[in-house]
């Protein structure tokens, strides 16, 4: 009988994912190394949402930690905002979701909650 | 005394630079640039002292060169701190950034997490015994006040005189 594993995400997507950025033959040791990497990312990934949700006095985490992590990751900076990433590096189906655009029929699509 | 010389003229280098980045605002590229010296030059005596300090404790010494070089990464370092102190304390909807906004700038070591929160909890600690003192010492004072108004109206001609 099996254990039942933590979840995690599979390692052929982390290896597809990996070979696309890497541009060159890797070693299939090297895989397993990355694989781990990618746990201790997510843990890390996730206490500092926690605690980025608990500055904001918020028990969910909200996009908005998200943005503050990838700033403190320098990953988003002034000259690089989070919308350009997601049109960069998120498909058409994601970046739908998550950047407002305007359809047919003076609709916006997902609505933009009104702050006020 | 050595231990504690630098740090006051480090607060003071803190203060100026808050006080000082209202005027920068106003003044021009010439008055910013001399500014941003002055400061530097601010950093570079605290990062001296420091160092000092340092080389005492560990029996090794500073050339100029390092010294000089750690005041530039002071100086840059706390560019980037700013600016997270300042998202930080945005993203908590505040405009003013507090202690809880430096404890996660400081998440990244577990180890200076711990010395942080330390010092912050000595200082909230020193801050509530002031602040008791504070009030005991007014309602002393108060008392004394009283006392004193009780003996001046009995003592009132002896002071006029």
């Amino acid at each position: 009988q099996r254990k039942p594993s933590e979840p995690k995400i599979p390692s052929s997507l982390i290896k597809s994912v990996f070979k696309h950025y890497a541009k060159m033959p890797v070693a299939s040791k090297s895989f397993k190394i990355v694989e781990k990497c990618t746990e201790k990312y997510f843990k890390q990934l996730c206490n500092d949402l926690a605690a980025f949700a608990s500055h904001a006095g918020r028990k969910t985490v909200e996009v908005s930690d998200v943005e503050v992590l990838m700033r403190r990751q320098r990953l988003v900076t002034d000259e690089m905002p989070l919308h350009v990433l997601i049109e960069h590096h998120l498909p058409l189906e994601y970046r739908k979701l998550l950047i407002p655009v305007v359809v047919s029929g003076n609709k916006v699509i997902p609505e933009i909650k009104c702050s006020s | 005394m050595a231990a504690a010389q630098p740090r006051p003229s480090a607060l003071g280098g803190k203060r100026s630079r808050a006080a000082e980045a209202g005027a920068m605002e106003a003044a021009g590229g010439e008055e910013r640039f001399l500014l941003a010296q002055r400061l530097k030059a601010a950093v570079h005596y605290t990062v001296g002292c420091l160092c000092e300090e340092v080389a005492e404790e560990r029996d090794v010494q500073f050339s100029k060169q390092t010294i000089a070089a750690i005041t530039e990464i002071t100086f840059r370092q706390c560019e980037t701190f700013a600016k997270d102190l300042e998202v930080f304390a945005r993203h908590a909807k505040r405009s003013t950034v507090t202690i809880e906004d430096v404890k996660l700038l400081a998440r990244r070591s577990s180890s200076l997490l711990r010395y942080i929160t330390e010092k912050s909890e000595e200082l909230a600690l020193s801050n509530m015994e002031q602040k008791e003192k504070k009030k005991k010492s007014n309602a002393v004072k108060e008392r004394r006040t009283g006392e004193h108004e009780a003996a001046v109206t009995e003592s009132e001609d002896f002071n006029m005189a």
